[in-house]
């Protein structure tokens, strides 16, 4: 009798203690669960991200072609500009032109490039006009990161080499 | 009953002794692998599952003087294919599966890989996991092929060198190899700087080798590169390399090459030169155009070297610029006979004369009596016989010799610059000095070597040297002066509204013991007179298509001059040149 009392007893014990221990396992689970997502989460930010690197990359290569004096040259003779080499001055103080002005002519070292430039890329011409600050400011390639390593972007690397 | 209850007890007993006897055994075993053996059993165990690996640090950029990037770095992508797992691709299209042969998947990627088909197909033929399909390939067809979405397709990122602008200052960045060892040029001698530090890692594979997600450890960060900044402006640098160019195709020229200095700061603005190399892709050009000239390249100046003869003869006091000397066109000296470059008359002209007309005989007239021993000292003082400050990578010291060693021919010849050598970038030094009221800056190509926040390291010391007097630097450049206004070569230098001074070079070239038929043509000076901003040169290096060998390099000299006043917004010049007498009655 008195070992049924102190089984009866001990119940509410053994209840918080399983209770105990189911809520620590549940919370667990849910902590896991928790921390799976964020690190799928964090997965997806990655690839994101070095999607976002990579396309990063293919603009600034982008950019980079079309601003090397080579593009700028060949743009320019297109739209019939030609470079003069003999500059002339107005000077505001008394009106006065210094140097004498001579129609601008062009010749084979202006109108047509003569500098290999093997990076350069064929690329259909903008259709929105650069905003006069993004034009002014010389261009900076973003630096590849060492720690970003692009290969996981859809295709794997080799598996054997 | 009763007999039940003590073998029950005892076999109960027995149960639990073996039962913790087992568990003493497991807890023990637990407890030596756990603990006593640990540390050897898991570093063992990561031993066979770990893979370390590094992590290449990222080359840093060249720059020019206004921040445009000349070289970068880049991931390219090798292209591969595992052929033993090649098959036709599954596609979902408009929501339908559809099956698309090997074939038709090869000629898309032959397409965007820009290898023709029939030389795809055999390379997916076989049981081997690799094979290469194309090296190198950008960002953009990487995405492109990834789209394709072909499961026998892999690929490897790594850094590759990009020069966006071609072959612009190729001369100067040099290049790196295929495997990123930097070969030549900046790209050479600033390596410590441009290359990082290469950082490991490891990560955990699984029984099948697939990396373990989340696995990796960083053992040690990569720490990217630095990066070199130029003193160079690599839009004019382009202008100059576009005249060059230009100027060889027409005379027919082996190589030509320019340099500009900035006068007041040493400050190297453009070292051009024609043929040069595409640091993209160095394979293309022949061996002898992918150095520097400007730096390496050593040769007899000529009528050049005159300005600097005629300084050391004001400085020492045996002459001015109104010395006068009888000049005839040729002169024999010792079993020499010294000739100008176009007979005449004996002919009375001062020293500005002399270098008006570039006579030999009248150089020997007015320096003859300047001790050899002087002149010698001058012209180490001005920078000849060693290399530049600039110490670029093979960079040329030119050839002079002792005073002691001058025999009596080469005491005159050395006069109008033969029996000695010199690169172009050490004659620009000269005119720079004579620019500057005589004090030399050594020349600087690299304004040194900048960190992520822009803390600059290697910025190269301005040694000052004042060589000649401000009145004997100012005397030769109004001398110089006169060749332009008045000189046939010099006129066609002039640019409209700038007052400009030079001096015209055509120098024999060395072939065996004698000379050659072609010449070296060079025009070296500085713009404007009333406020030298400039020093430069131009050099045509044997033209075959010339009517005068002198008029040569004028063209070219014309067109990059203009084109640096013309884009540093140098005001135009006031005043007129003084005057100097070029003959005496």
């Amino acid at each position: 009798m008195k070992r049924f009392e102190r089984t009866r007893a001990r119940g509410p014990l053994v209840m918080i203690v399983v209770m105990g221990f189911l809520a620590i396992s549940i919370l667990h689970l849910l902590l896991t669960i928790a921390t799976s997502q964020s690190v799928y989460e964090l997965s997806d930010l990655k690839q994101e991200k070095r999607e976002l690197d990579t396309t990063s990359q293919i603009l600034a290569e982008e950019v980079a072609s079309l601003s090397s004096q080579q593009n700028l040259l060949i743009t320019a003779t297109k739209l019939g500009m030609v470079a003069n080499s003999n500059p002339v001055f107005l000077r505001l103080d008394d009106h006065k032109v210094l140097g004498k002005p001579k129609p601008a002519l062009g010749s084979s070292s202006q109108s047509h490039n003569l500098v290999a430039n093997s990076a350069m890329i064929k690329i259909a011409p903008p259709k929105k006009k650069a905003s006069p600050a993004s034009a002014s400011e010389p261009l900076k390639l973003p630096v590849a990161s060492a720690s970003e390593v692009p290969i996981a972007s859809g295709i794997p690397a080799s598996p054997t080499r | 009953m009763n007999h039940a209850g003590p073998v029950s007890a005892r076999r109960i007993r027995l149960l639990v002794t073996i039962s913790v006897i087992l568990v003493a055994v497991f807890a023990i075993r637990l407890i030596d692998f756990q603990i006593v053996r640990a540390e050897s059993i898991n570093e063992v165990s990561y031993e066979k599952r770990a893979v370390a690996r590094t992590v290449p640090a990222v080359r840093g950029d060249i720059l020019d003087a206004n921040g445009n990037v000349l070289a970068t770095t880049v991931y390219r992508y090798d292209i591969n294919a595992a052929p033993a797992i090649v098959k036709p691709v599954e596609r979902q299209i408009d929501g339908i599966s559809q099956v698309v042969s090997v074939e038709s998947v090869a000629s898309e990627l032959a397409r965007l890989l820009d290898i023709k088909v029939a030389k795809l197909l055999p390379k997916l033929i076989g049981t081997s996991h690799y094979v290469n399909l194309k090296k190198r390939v950008d960002a953009e067809t990487h995405r492109q092929i990834v789209e394709l979405g072909i499961p026998w397709i892999f690929a490897d990122a790594h850094h590759d060198r990009l020069y966006p602008n071609g072959a612009v200052a190729g001369n100067l960045t040099g290049f790196v190899g295929s495997d990123g060892a930097a070969l030549a040029g900046i790209e050479r001698q600033f390596n410590a700087c441009l290359a990082g530090v290469d950082g490991k890692e490891t990560f955990e594979k699984g029984v099948d080798g697939i990396k373990i997600p989340s696995s990796t450890v960083v053992i040690q960060e990569a720490r990217a590169g630095r990066n070199v900044v130029l003193t160079i402006d690599s839009d004019l640098q382009y202008q100059a390399q576009q005249v060059l160019a230009s100027e060889v195709k027409k005379l027919d020229a082996d190589w030509a090459a320019a340099v500009v200095i900035e006068v007041k700061t040493g400050k190297i603005v453009l070292a051009a030169e024609a043929p040069t190399v595409d640091p993209n892709n160095p394979g293309k050009s022949k061996p002898e155009d992918r150095g520097a000239r400007v730096f390496q390249f050593a040769y007899e100046p000529g009528s050049t070297f005159k300005a600097v003869t005629a300084a050391t003869a004001i400085d020492t006091g045996y002459a001015t610029v109104n010395t006068q000397v009888r000049a005839p066109s040729s002169l024999k000296v010792f079993d020499h006979v010294i000739n100008d470059s176009y007979s005449h008359p004996p002919t009375n002209w001062t020293l500005t004369g002399v270098l008006r007309f570039s006579s030999n005989v009248g150089t020997i007239k007015f320096a003859e009596k300047v001790p050899a021993k002087v002149r010698y000292e001058y012209m180490q003082g001005f920078g000849f016989g060693k290399p530049t400050e600039v110490g670029f990578e093979g960079e040329t010291e030119g050839v002079l010799n002792n005073y002691k060693d001058w025999d009596g021919v080469t005491n005159f010849t050395t006069m109008f610059g033969q029996a000695l050598s010199v690169s172009p970038v050490q004659m620009a030094s000269a005119y720079q000095t004579l620019a500057n009221e005589g004090v030399r800056l050594n020349p600087v190509l690299v304004a040194g070597c900048e960190d992520e926040e822009g803390n600059r390291t290697a910025v190269p010391k301005s040694t000052a040297t004042q060589v000649v007097s401000a009145a004997t630097a100012n005397d030769v450049m109004h001398v110089l002066e006169k060749v332009v206004e008045q000189g046939s070569i010099g006129r066609s230098t002039a640019v409209s509204g700038y007052r400009s001074a030079g001096k015209t070079g055509t120098a024999e070239i060395k072939e065996g013991s004698g000379y050659g038929q072609y010449y070296a043509a060079s025009f070296f000076g500085m713009a404007p007179v009333d406020n030298p901003r400039y020093a430069m040169g131009v050099m045509i290096y044997k033209p075959k298509r010339v009517w005068t060998n002198s008029m040569a390099s004028a063209a070219g000299y014309q067109k990059i001059l203009s084109q640096v006043l013309l884009a540093n917004r140098v005001p135009p010049s006031t005043g007129k040149s003084p005057d100097l007498p070029t003959e005496w009655k």
